[in-house]
């Protein structure tokens, strides 16, 4: 390798046998200079076949999301099923640390390289299996896609409107969480293997590395007795709360929590809206005496009592009213940088575009340009989730052609 | 099983609040290592004020979400706005091998508890700062936690229907897994490069960032293709069906009395043998049969009918049977589950005891979250449950902070231990 900087993973080389859902896993450790050598069968990764593609042309070569799940990965093609290939993996299996996979429970055993198998090639390997339901239980058989793990893990129950079907997360949250508390059991093993020598099977559950995701749905059940249901972004009180929720600016959304601890309070919102000349009648009686107590116990004391609650409820939707007014005549941007700057907690809800274009990512150089020379071209990347001073996440090699190392690391 | 945990011996100095931080700790707290948490009278943790509470009980001890993200550890509380305070702090450092903290940028600045100011105290310590923008960058000192976080990231404008307003995903996402896990494969690395070198370092997990790396394809399809894709309900390009179909209601029992409850499962067929599966374990209806659907392409155009269809068989059966029959007939099926269901009735769940239960001094007898994975030779120790707050103030003042009774007793007086 060219570059000069440290590695924490540099002595480390994994094999990769993992499909979608194990391949961040890898990813992660391959950008901390682990040398990870990704086994495909020999028609390819299924994940090669998943868009977004490159311009659009859909083929095996042409996957962005299989581009940005195999960074720094080589790669090689070897059928399990057939015994010379099997005698190739074994002697890589010799040579590996780490084996990370995601067959369903049984499979490497069946073939004579489950944890006994490899352990017998490599004393102390690491063997990660990520799989929908983990290595064991009454599960552990199912087929698990992205969208089961989502759904039997509680976290779509939590997610979208009432009126609809429960939500899948975007871009296949279980996959990627299975992976990041994977990539944390791998490098947990590893660590314990440097000291004492002893290798070990780490075993993941999507199901279960979901879980904790469910913020306090299972304590609120556990405590209360009460399941935590999807409310669609609104809070869960009988009555309009401005200035809480998503609202429309003039080109897009922005999520306020205006008036919750850790933002300036309510009043600097109405400040900023009569220096805009639209707060309407909201300076005046009845308005603002509620405005100047508009918080969450001042809320809760409405929720509680329900003679405050009739004589409020025609003010607070009033304030709603000019406050949806002045979000929908400002752009997006200008709601979430201005607001921001008078520490009102306003997000913006931002498309890709206003993350490619967002200009904190730009300042501080996250996006990375990486070169992709069969294609003539250079693409642009998510950049690192984290960064390490002396050992740097980087990636120093797009993901792999189809069995483009094979002739290098000689299994054919 | 082997004796020793594999962080057996790492001292943290965990400074974080809310989830990010505090989730790491954990973890690395269950798997040996010996977590002293910082918090104060005059600044707590913020969760320790949020429900979920126990039935009948209130206070700053009990919170089931700040307990959930507390085990193993000792809790000291000192109040960092005193010059013997940060003293304090920073004889904790020297103790510490890893120092985190999810605290905003200027204030940790303010508390001098920079990299550069650590380093003088411990040159080997890997301190772990999680802001929500970055130290640097314009946007620096926005205020933000997840609820925020999850709009800005992306993840709201991508998930959900596409008639909805953008509202997320219910809970403040990225702040239980993907950012205290990204921060966890950082501090292992970091602790396993101390290890060979000696040398410490930096490490800087924007939550900006790390979220927006987890959304990573839809974020290429902006960058490589000028695509600015949005939210499309639970369909995939890939499956058809693919989605949370209707299955019977359910009567559950409530705090408030008897409710009907709506029950879903989600199916997805992968391939066209999976929806010949689903079409036979249907029993094979005549709308089924139509070549429309005979293939992906089919399937996609025809959509809505599809759905239909499926719902009509799926609404006459509970949610379990759904599942378990299209899953023994190679279909993938998931009942979306609830808390309760997880807690009390998936028998998956249960044989395989991810749930621990602690007995809290304060709260009572309370589940918490198990191991995110799981080490089969070391695994993950829930020995303690979440520490109430200044609990361990006498043991950390004197074995680990090196203090007498008596300055202990000053320092608690003039409000520095507080």
């Amino acid at each position: 390798m060219s570059d000069p900087l440290p590695s924490a993973l540099d002595d480390i080389r994994i094999l990769d046998l993992t499909g979608q859902i194990g391949a961040y896993c890898t990813k992660l450790l391959a950008d901390l200079g682990a040398d990870v050598i990704k086994i495909e069968p020999p028609e390819g990764d299924a994940t090669r076949l998943i868009g977004p593609f490159y311009h659009d042309e859909a083929g095996p070569e042409q996957s962005l999301l299989f581009y940005n799940l195999n960074t720094n990965k080589r790669g090689i093609t070897l059928d399990l099923e057939d015994e010379g290939d099997r005698e190739r993996f074994r002697k890589l299996a010799a040579t590996a640390d780490i084996v990370v996979e995601s067959f369903a429970p049984g499979y490497l055993d069946s073939l004579g390289l489950g944890y006994e198998g490899l352990s017998k090639l490599r004393e102390d390997v690491i063997l990660t299996s990520i799989t929908g339901f983990g290595q064991w239980g009454p599960h552990a058989g199912y087929l698990a896609p992205d969208i089961v793990g989502v759904a039997m893990a509680g976290i779509m129950w939590l997610a979208g409107d009432p009126q609809d079907p429960p939500n899948v997360p975007c871009a296949y949250q279980g996959y990627v969480c299975a992976s990041i508390q994977a990539a944390g059991g791998t490098m947990m093993a590893l660590y314990h293997r440097d000291a004492t020598g002893e290798g070990q099977h780490v075993d993941v559950s999507m199901q279960e590395a979901l879980l904790i995701a469910e913020e306090t749905a299972m304590q609120t059940y556990d405590m209360n007795k009460i399941v935590r249901s999807r409310t669609g972004g609104r809070t869960s009180v009988p009555f309009p709360v401005p200035g809480i929720g998503p609202y429309e600016a003039m080109d897009g959304w922005v999520f306020s929590y205006v008036g919750t601890p850790g933002g300036a309070p309510w009043p600097e919102m109405l400040r900023w809206l009569e220096e805009e000349g639209m707060a309407e009648d909201l300076s005046a009686a009845p308005h603002r005496e509620v405005i100047e107590q508009l918080n969450l116990r001042f809320l809760t004391a409405i929720a509680l009592d329900k003679d405050l609650r009739e004589k409020s409820v025609g003010t607070l939707e009033r304030i709603g009213e000019v406050l949806s007014a002045f979000f929908k005549s400002k752009s997006k941007w200008e709601l979430y940088e201005q607001g921001q700057r008078r520490r009102l907690l306003i997000g913006i809800v931002s498309t890709p575009e206003d993350l490619a274009k967002n200009p904190q990512l730009i300042a501080r150089g996250w996006y990375q340009d990486i070169d992709h020379e069969q294609l003539h071209d250079t693409l642009r990347y998510p950049g690192p989730p984290y960064r390490l001073s002396e050992t740097p996440w980087r990636i120093e090699r797009r993901a792999p052609l189809l069995g483009e190392h094979n002739a290098a690391l000689g299994p054919r | 099983m082997t004796s020793t945990l594999p962080l057996t011996g790492i001292n943290v100095a965990d400074f974080s609040w809310f989830a990010a931080g505090p989730i790491c700790a954990q973890t690395l707290g269950t798997y040996g290592a010996t977590v002293v948490r910082v918090e104060s009278e005059s600044h707590m943790d913020g969760l320790r004020g949020v429900g979920p509470f126990p039935t009948g009980k209130t206070g700053y001890n009990v919170s089931g979400y700040y307990n959930n993200y507390n085990v193993n550890k000792l809790n000291v509380t000192i109040n960092m706005n005193t010059d013997k305070g940060r003293d304090l702090a920073l004889r904790l450092v020297r103790w510490a091998d890893v120092f985190i903290t999810n605290i905003t940028p200027r204030v940790i600045e303010r508390w001098r508890l920079t990299y550069d100011e650590l380093l003088k105290e411990r040159p080997d310590i890997i301190a772990v700062y999680q802001p929500m923008q970055g130290y640097d960058g314009p946007h620096r000192d926005f205020l933000g936690f997840g609820a925020v976080l999850t709009p800005i990231t992306g993840f709201s404008h991508l998930t959900g229907f596409p008639d909805r307003p953008p509202a997320g995903l219910g809970t403040n996402y990225p702040d239980y897994v993907i950012n205290p896990g990204h921060t966890l494969v950082a501090v292992l690395a970091a602790l396993r490069y101390r290890r060979r070198t000696g040398k410490g370092q930096r490490i800087e997990l924007s939550q900006l960032e790390s979220s927006v790396a987890a959304i990573a394809p839809a974020v290429m399809d902006y960058t490589v293709n000028g695509r600015i894709e949005t939210r499309a309900g639970n369909r995939s390009p890939y499956a058809a069906p693919h989605g949370a179909f209707l299955c019977k209601t359910i009567k559950v029992s409530t705090p408030f009395g008897e409710a009907d409850e709506q029950r879903w499962c989600a199916i997805a067929c992968l391939s066209d043998e999976q929806w010949q599966s689903l079409r036979r374990t249907m029993g094979d209806p005549e709308w089924a049969r139509s070549d429309r659907f005979a293939t992906l392409a089919g399937r996609k155009e025809h959509e809505d009918d599809l759905e239909r269809g499926i719902t009509e068989w799926t609404s006459e059966r509970l949610d379990t049977e759904v599942m378990e029959t299209l899953q023994a007939a190679g279909v993938p099926a998931g009942v979306v589950q609830n808390a309760r269901d997880i807690l009390e009735s998936d028998p998956h769940m249960r044989e395989r005891g991810y749930y621990v239960y602690l007995d809290h001094p304060e709260a009572g007898h309370n589940a918490y979250d198990g191991p995110g994975f799981r080490l089969t030779k070391t695994p993950a120790q829930y020995r303690t449950p979440a520490a109430c707050l200044g609990e361990h103030n006498f043991q950390v003042a004197t074995e680990i902070l090196g203090l007498t009774p008596d300055e202990i007793a000053d320092l608690m007086a003039e409000q520095v231990l507080y």
